[in-house]
């Protein structure tokens, strides 16, 4: 038994010097100080195509959407990976063909809505999209 | 196939699904691994990918259909068969807990293919980095539970097995 515990006492270790090299190396990094921000909400099928312009301190653009949740209509929908944008401006996507597709500065966004800093400048394009 | 191995698949299937949803309101952290190992060195693999094609036709009908759940098709099938053809390499527990470390690490990434190939190599690639302390969590626990329960598990299940089909 002893040999098992040592055992599992290696792995957790080494996980944990994982999560640390993680954090310090892959895992997206905010950008402290203040912002001028864009964020563009496109639904073609319901003309819907809204701009707003923000002045923020935030560091992710997920607190930006949830201070603002009210005004920009978003509903958020919870996965064990974080939250999805479900709704923006009170149009809900339907889950089994339609998400809302996000650009940063017109290039596609290559993580979820949780994991994106906000920089300076940069407009975050929110577009309702069939899969 | 008799009546009684055709339950017994039934069975099974069943306590794999369970076991998941068990546990579902922890991310990452499952005993679906530590079960298709163990029914695959106890009832052989044969049987084991009967379970495991249940096990997914059955997530289908709980969650619907998802890209995720074709990754599901070919995942634990390439679980099975690593087992069956590691039985004769792997003589303690230690083995299997490696490789259902491997597994588990390897989880997110193997997906993040089945992703691409539906979204393209940048959606793949960001599905992989996004889950990678899922992966870590899902790895690390397999260790752990299968180094601790497989062969409490494993004698259990001998012993049922030669009460059910009458085996001395």
């Amino acid at each position: 038994m002893n040999k098992k515990i040592t055992a599992i006492i290696i792995v957790l270790v080494l996980a944990a010097l994982g999560f640390v090299g993680y954090k310090a190396f892959i895992s997206p990094k905010g950008v402290q100080g203040a912002k001028e921000v864009t964020i563009n909400i496109v639904v073609e099928k319901e003309g819907i195509d809204e701009t707003f312009s923000y002045n923020t301190d935030y560091e992710f653009l997920i607190q930006l959407l949830e201070e603002k949740q009210d005004e920009l209509g978003i509903s958020f929908q919870e996965f064990d990976f974080g939250k999805m944008v479900a709704g923006m401006m009170g149009y809900e996507a339907d889950p089994a063909s339609e998400y809302f597709h996000i650009y940063i500065n017109g290039e596609d966004a290559t993580t979820g809505v949780g994991e994106i800093p906000l920089k300076d400048g940069d407009t975050y394009t929110f577009e309702l999209k069939n899969f | 196939m008799k009546v009684k191995d055709l339950v017994l698949i039934g069975i099974l299937s069943a306590t794999i699904t369970a076991g998941k949803l068990a546990l579902s309101f922890i991310p990452n952290i499952e005993i679906v691994t530590l079960l298709f190992i163990t029914y695959t060195l106890v009832f052989g693999y044969r049987k084991s990918l009967f379970i495991s094609l249940i096990f997914t036709t059955t997530e289908i009908f709980i969650y619907g259909f998802n890209t995720w759940l074709l990754g599901y098709y070919l995942i634990w099938p390439l679980l099975i068969l690593s087992t069956a053809l590691m039985k004769r390499l792997i003589k303690s527990e230690y083995g299997y807990a490696i490789l259902g470390a491997l597994f588990g690490y390897a989880f997110g990434f193997f997906f993040a293919l089945v992703e691409s190939l539906f979204y393209g190599i940048a959606y793949g690639w960001a599905y992989w980095l996004r889950g990678l302390l899922f992966d870590l969590i899902h790895g690390t626990s397999n260790f752990i539970i299968i180094l601790t329960l497989l062969n409490p598990l494993k004698k259990l299940l001998f012993k049922l097995k030669r009460v059910y089909y009458n085996e001395s």
